[in-house]
């Protein structure tokens, strides 16, 4: 293999891992909105798009960009058949929190680390739940949405594992120098 | 990851995309709430999309979904098996007298010549996906506009009635559970036929809200669907009224987690021919509908006063709206 088609392929490459946070993301909106439970919907499926969006948005926030966390929205609102706008909004407003500490965040260790997304899954799930009660004008249940944020959180364990594996063999390698 | 062992990129000034993208994801929620519709055509592609592979993955979910319950239910077989047997015995009972009752209502529309209620055609379909979102209880059902399926369609099952299709694919289609934050349907309490409307709020239980302030409900009133608005067919068996902490709710009688196959009712309301304008306020008075010829006036002498009120003149009959227009 010459040079220049050393460079073709890197560059390809690089180009296709930069698109790996987004990608992630849409594969868990995708994978937590399948239509299919195995409880016959007594647990509802956890916001899995938030975990690549916590993860990227900490670590590599040039790759997760706001633009990105804008798609996985729109996807979010299209599969979850709710009112549109409604998870865009909540996902774009958990970015924002998590930029503003990024430092706060990052430096979590250990159960501090899911205490750290347990907090941004809880800015998520009560901006969706304040913009359905203005947009309805009407005060929703409570419960379907802290049973959605538990179980975001402890699914968050398995999801950080699986992106940081994925950071790891695709992304880590090619990431930008502070 | 979080444990501080990653290098942490900085992005340089990347609050001004932030705020765009906020401002863009405002604009959307405002344009969803003007244009609920909007997604909906994504949604039932992707839904389309799916449609195979939903069906192939639902069937061994819902067996295992069954071992599940089946196995909590061995410890309750016997009682439920009394129970079983005891409300069989009571239904049978109820059986027979609604034979006798649909034979009387059958006699009574005949010497009565009533308006036979219109038919409604049906269309069978397979659940293959149910989402149990926070602010969203569906299913998906594998039919869609390809079998005459039509949003507004009432969906139910061998019990009752589970709910509306809500978005309809050309293979697939949604349903909007009774249950669900967005559903009002128009209701009748009996006995008394009192209206109301039965409202979801992703409980399992929907609420009542009666039309007038002095109706009373009981709990054990039955629910019907009233028919208003001519989408869903009246009658349709819905629930019974319950107590719940001093509000009337509705126990369903469909139970939308374990509906398997179900029915969507392709109901449509034929329309009233109205009179012509010509016809309208003569027979209303119940007089004989003036003809289309004009009117020809003679003079006569004057009838002798009489305390009869007058008549409303036939041959000079208006339309309401040009007597409207004139009142204006």
């Amino acid at each position: 293999m010459d040079i220049a088609e050393r460079t073709g392929t890197l560059m390809s490459w690089r180009s296709f891992s930069v698109l790996v946070p987004f990608l992630c993301g849409l594969f868990a909106v995708l994978v937590s909105n399948l239509p299919l439970s195995l409880t016959n919907g007594l647990i509802p499926a956890p916001l899995l798009a938030l975990v690549p969006i916590y993860f990227w948005c900490l670590v590599r926030p040039d790759l997760m960009t706001p633009a990105a966390v804008f798609g996985i929205g729109i996807l979010q609102d299209i599969m979850a058949g709710g009112p549109p706008g409604i998870w865009t909004l909540s996902f774009v407003i958990t970015y924002a929190v998590i930029d503003r500490q990024r430092d706060a965040f990052a430096g979590l260790p250990g159960l501090g680390a899911v205490l750290g997304f347990a907090t941004a899954a809880l800015i998520a799930c009560a901006s969706a739940w304040l913009i359905i009660a203005l947009y309805y004008w009407q005060v929703p249940l409570i419960s379907p949405i802290v049973a959605e944020l538990a179980m975001t959180a402890v699914f968050y364990v398995p999801g950080a594992y699986a992106v940081g594996l994925i950071h790891r063999r695709m992304v880590g390698p090619l990431r930008s120098e502070p | 990851m979080a444990n501080g062992t990653w290098k942490i990129a900085r992005r340089s000034n990347a609050q001004l995309p932030l705020v765009i993208v906020m401002a863009l994801a405002v604009v959307l929620v405002l344009l969803g709430k003007a244009q609920g519709g909007l997604f909906d055509r994504a949604r039932m592609s992707m839904t389309d999309w799916m449609q195979p592979v939903l069906s192939v993955v639902h069937a061994p979910l819902v067996q295992f979904d069954r071992w599940i319950g089946s196995v909590d239910e061995l410890f309750s077989v016997y009682q439920e098996n009394l129970r079983l047997k005891d409300e069989n015995a009571r239904l049978r009972q109820w059986r027979n007298v609604a034979v006798v009752m649909q034979d009387r209502v059958a006699r009574y529309q005949s010497l009565l010549h009533a308006v036979p209620d219109p038919g409604v055609d049906s269309v069978l379909a397979r659940v293959i996906g149910r989402a149990s979102r926070p602010f969203l209880e569906t299913m998906i059902l594998d039919a869609g506009s390809s079998h005459n399926i039509k949003p507004g369609q009432a969906v139910v099952d061998a019990r009752g009635m589970i709910g509306r299709i809500y978005l309809a694919g050309s293979r697939t289609s949604w349903v909007i559970l009774l249950t669900d934050l967005n559903s009002r349907i128009p209701v009748s309490v009996s006995p008394g036929n009192r209206q109301a409307i039965m409202v979801g709020d992703n409980t399992a239980m929907p609420s009542l809200d009666t039309l007038s302030q002095i109706v009373t409900l009981r709990a054990g009133d039955q629910i019907v669907s009233s028919g208003d608005g001519g989408l869903l067919p009246p009658g349709l068996p819905i629930g019974t009224v319950v107590e719940q902490g001093g509000k009337y709710r509705v126990a369903l009688l469909a139970d939308a987690s374990s509906s398997e196959d179900v029915e969507v009712l392709a109901f449509r309301k034929p329309p009233e021919q109205l009179p012509s304008s010509l016809e309208l306020p003569a027979v209303a008075a119940g007089l004989p509908p003036a003809t289309a010829t004009p009117p020809v006036f003679t003079i006569a002498p004057e009838p002798p006063v009489t305390a009869k009120p007058a008549a409303p003149p036939a041959a000079s009959a208006t339309s309401p709206a040009d007597q409207a227009d004139e009142d204006r």
